[in-house]
């Protein structure tokens, strides 16, 4: 195909590069004189050769095609090691440095990040002299530091910048603690004093390792109120409930007033009487526990040595900051760690744990992974198998395959508006007419969002099982038949065990897609905070209907809707790194199984 | 070939039979059978009686509709959509196509042999107990016994009697195919239908398979397509040589290669079309 000139002139010699000179390669172009005046015929000529070469040897293309590849990869690695990195040093205990500012105020705070900016004219005005000139040789730039002051309490802000040109002094002083807290956040300045049961006890005096005994005695008696008012508490109105819900469900079920409400009635009174007892005693105790716990407070100041006093019970952890050891760093770290994996979020979710959310994402994505695998291989199956290929089927496969691209909201609304308002209320009047106005399944819960996210995730599952279905060889359905084996036998026996590499990957690429939904979810179920898990010691022990928290949307909460985005900022790379790990763990293991079905399936033969 | 213009002289023809008697008789005959694919005729008016107890040959150059002749006779046909047949084909004097015939179990007394060896992925033990496990047969007593006497019968019990509950897909192609052999003999079936059994093996496999074939000659009534005539000449009794969908000259084996009565049927047998 290439070329009138190559055709038209002597085999070439060497170009000037030192490149060989290939068979059939034109090197016109080299041959023309150097001059950069080349004759007016040539110019076009030459360009339109170069052309030619350009499609007919492919490498372009092969660079074209390698660079997406590679560009594709950089950005998921990219992606992958700045949510690791950030997720991982987010715990990592930093210093505390103690700003003087030219002012004369003190500003101590954990740096968060260090930026260049340029200060407006309306800031430089009120800069001295020596400033001004040194900001005008760095060519208007100025770096600054984020500090995480903390004190939310007595700034009422957890965040400051801090210019250059404003620091007269950075010290990093070895008494300077961080101290988390309860509530209001951190708190970042020195122990002042514990004050017990009146005494006045000087922290320098008192010294590190007592105050840790004394802080691990507050948090026992914390935990203590706690298990009493979360679990006890909790098991008796458990009860009491049940109780009010017999007896109205009598008063439903026979009248107001019957013979039968009124012996319910009866009946429930003693047991009433003693839980209502049994619930004022626990009361006491917890209160006595509390008021032992009110004898105790920490007296802190901060760097400017502004006193606050809180309870000791209200510390959850305390350190001093800039004279931890790598021992110590390492032990704060992993504390974190394990709170953040094993407790309830507190703060408005951006302190504390993520274990209700965990949870409910595990617990969603495997109830979904039940709810689709049999509903998409029955559907496949008999699309497949079964019904006639014609037009309907054709129309059916379509619309299968377009129902994956529904944006999911839909499928929120759909699943609130069906499964929710639909079906859910139905189960009310049927079964829970007693707890009502209150829904039991007439409103988000677990099971509505679990089945939901199983018909978004449907179409995956049943275009998988499809194409396994098909992959498996003609021979070995004839070889069944063949035995004598019914078509159901054959499917069964020998299709389906052949089939599931392949429905277990299309099974495993809906649980990733499943587990990382989140806008379905806000409609059907998930909320900011459910201490609750859906898993629990009372009867009948999964409570499907219950609400549930959720790492995705967990992000998008902590991220986007609370108080202060900056203090949140960690946390959404935390959990994101977490939600990441979740799906993988999960994703594994469902490959691991496919793996040893694929064995299974393919023995040696060579 | 194609300037013989066969197409014409072949409606005159009529099948020439001069077939070897089993001692037993005929218990699959085929009357007039037709298979129609959609609006394609692939078999027409095939009729011949296949002796009990022996072997019978199926040849014909490719695309004459031996294979589909032998899949109509345990109905695999029926798979296929937009399938029609008319005439009979009747194994022990009732028509296999007749409706409420269970089709099912008509399968259960026909084993088949397909062109390429296909084992179930599981193990060697489960193969050949598959015919009896679909039959509902539970007891592991008996599953034992009818697998270790067709493996018996399909030559290669002593070669995997050590590895029952291996893959199957582990076995060489000989084997592998002995062992569809095995599987298509374990619930003790009348008749036995293989479809270009050897293609996919080696000679020394072919040789064992042949040698298979000879010593269940007897046992079961067993119909063989194949593309190889020197096969058919050592294997079967009665061959039946099959040109565009009929039946040309139905007969004795030795007859056939040696002294064929059509010369169409010479003009194949020596090689000079096909």
């Amino acid at each position: 195909m290439r070329t009138e000139d190559g055709k038209a002139q002597a085999p070439a010699p060497a170009p000037p590069d030192g490149r060989p000179a290939r068979p059939g390669e034109s090197n016109g172009a080299e041959q023309l004189p150097p001059a950069p005046a080349a004759p007016p015929a040539g110019a076009p000529r030459r360009r339109k050769m170069g052309h030619a070469d350009f499609s007919s040897r492919g490498e372009p293309i092969l660079w074209t095609l390698g660079g997406g590849l590679a560009l594709g990869v950089i950005l998921i690695t990219g992606f992958l090691v700045m949510v690791f990195w950030n997720g991982l040093v987010t715990f990592y205990p930093g210093p505390i440095e103690v700003v003087t500012l030219k002012d004369g105020k003190l500003v101590a705070g954990e740096p968060a990040r260090s930026e260049v900016f340029r200060p407006g004219p309306e800031v430089l005005r009120t800069l001295d002299e020596a400033a001004r000139r040194a900001v005008a040789a760095s060519g208007g730039y100025v770096s600054r530091t984020l500090y995480r002051i903390g004190n939310y309490d007595l700034y009422n802000e957890d965040f400051r910048w801090v210019p250059e040109f404003e620091v007269k002094e950075v010290r990093t002083p070895p008494d300077m603690f961080f101290i988390e807290r309860l509530e209001w956040g951190s708190f970042v300045g020195r122990i002042k004093a514990l004050k017990r049961d009146g005494q006045v006890l000087e922290a320098g005096k008192f010294g590190l390792g007592n105050l840790r005994g004394e802080h691990a005695e507050a948090r026992a008696r914390w935990q203590r109120v706690r298990r009493i008012e979360r679990t006890e508490i909790g098991e008796v109105n458990h009860y009491l409930e049940k109780e009010r819900l017999a007896v109205r469900r009598a008063a439903l079920a026979h009248g107001e007033g019957s013979a039968q409400h009124r012996e319910a009635q009866a009946a429930s009174a003693p047991r009433t009487e003693a839980l209502k007892k049994r619930h004022a005693g626990l009361s006491a105790q917890a209160k006595a526990v509390k008021e032992v716990d009110e004898k105790v407070h920490l007296v802190l100041a901060d760097a400017a040595g502004r006193e606050k006093e809180i309870r000791l019970s209200e510390v959850v952890r305390f350190y001093p900051a800039n004279s931890l050891g790598w021992g110590d760093k390492a032990g704060v770290y992993f504390s974190r760690w394990w709170e953040f994996l094993t407790e309830e979020p507190r703060e408005a979710n951006t302190e504390g744990g993520v274990l209700p959310a965990i949870f409910g994402t595990a617990a969603m994505t495997i109830l979904m992974a039940l709810a689709v695998a049999p509903f998409g291989v029955v559907t496949a199956l008999y699309l497949r198998e079964y019904a006639r290929q014609g037009r309907l089927v054709s129309i059916v496969r379509i619309s299968v395959n377009n129902l994956a691209g529904v944006p999911s909201i839909v499928y929120g609304v759909f699943g609130l508006g069906f499964f929710a308002y639909i079906v859910g209320a139905t189960i009310d009047q049927l079964f829970y007419s007693e707890r009502l106005p209150s829904p039991t399944f007439g409103t988000g819960g677990l099971l509505w969002s679990s089945l939901t996210l199983a018909l978004l995730t449907v179409p995956v599952v049943i275009v998988a099982t499809e194409e396994a279905l098909s992959a498996v060889p003609r021979s070995a359905r004839e070889g069944s038949l063949a035995c004598g084996a019914s078509k159901w036998q054959t499917i069964r026996r020998i299709v389906l065990p052949q089939a599931m590499p392949g429905i277990m990957t299309g099974l495993i690429l809906a649980m990733a897609r499943g587990a990382g939904e989140v806008a379905p979810l806000m409609l059907v179920g998930v909320v900011k905070l459910a201490p609750e898990l859906p898993i629990d010691g009372f009867f009948p022990f999964i409570h499907l209907e219950r609400s549930f928290m959720h790492l995705g949307f967990h992000i998008y909460d902590v991220g986007f809707q609370s108080r202060n985005s900056e203090a949140g900022k960690p946390m959404v790379f935390v959990t994101t790194l977490l939600l990441i790990g979740l799906i993988a763990v999960m994703n594994a293991w469902a490959i691991c199984v496919r793996n040893r079905l694929k064995r299974k399936l393919s023995a040696g033969h060579f | 070939m194609a300037a013989a213009a066969p197409g014409l002289g072949l409606e005159m023809e009529e099948t020439v039979y001069h077939v070897k008697e089993g001692a037993e008789g005929a218990n699959l005959e085929l009357e007039n059978f037709c298979l129609w694919y959609g609006k394609a005729q692939a078999l027409h008016g095939i009729g011949m009686k296949v002796q009990k107890g022996i072997v019978t040959a199926l040849i014909g150059p490719s695309g004459c509709g031996k294979s589909t002749l032998l899949r109509s006779i345990n109905r695999m046909n029926d798979l296929i959509d937009g399938l029609s047949v008319r005439g009979s084909i009747r194994l022990d004097g009732k028509d296999i196509n007749a409706p409420g015939v269970d089709v099912i179990k008509l399968r259960k007394r026909m084993g088949m042999v397909f062109q390429k060896p296909n084992p179930f992925p599981m193990s060697v033990f489960e193969n050949v107990a598959y015919p009896l496990r679909v039959d509902g047969v539970r007891d592991r007593r008996m599953l034992a016994d009818a697998c270790e006497r067709a493996l018996g019968e399909a030559a290669l019990w002593e070669e995997v009697k050590d590895r029952l509950q291996e893959n199957a897909l582990g076995l060489s192609g000989g084997q592998q195919q002995r062992l569809c052999i095995a599987r298509a003999i374990a619930s003790d079936p009348d008749v036995l239908l293989m479809d270009e059994p050897c293609s996919a093996l080696d000679p020394i496999a072919t040789a064992r398979i042949e040698e298979l074939i000879a010593r269940l000659r007897g046992h079961f009534t067993i119909v063989i397509v194949t593309h190889n005539m020197q096969q058919a000449a050592r294997v079967s009794d009665n061959t039946a040589f099959m040109y565009l969908g009929r039946l040309i000259e139905y007969g004795g084996t030795n007859e056939i290669f040696v002294n064929p009565r059509l010369p169409r049927t010479s003009d194949y047998i020596t090689g000079r079309f096909g």
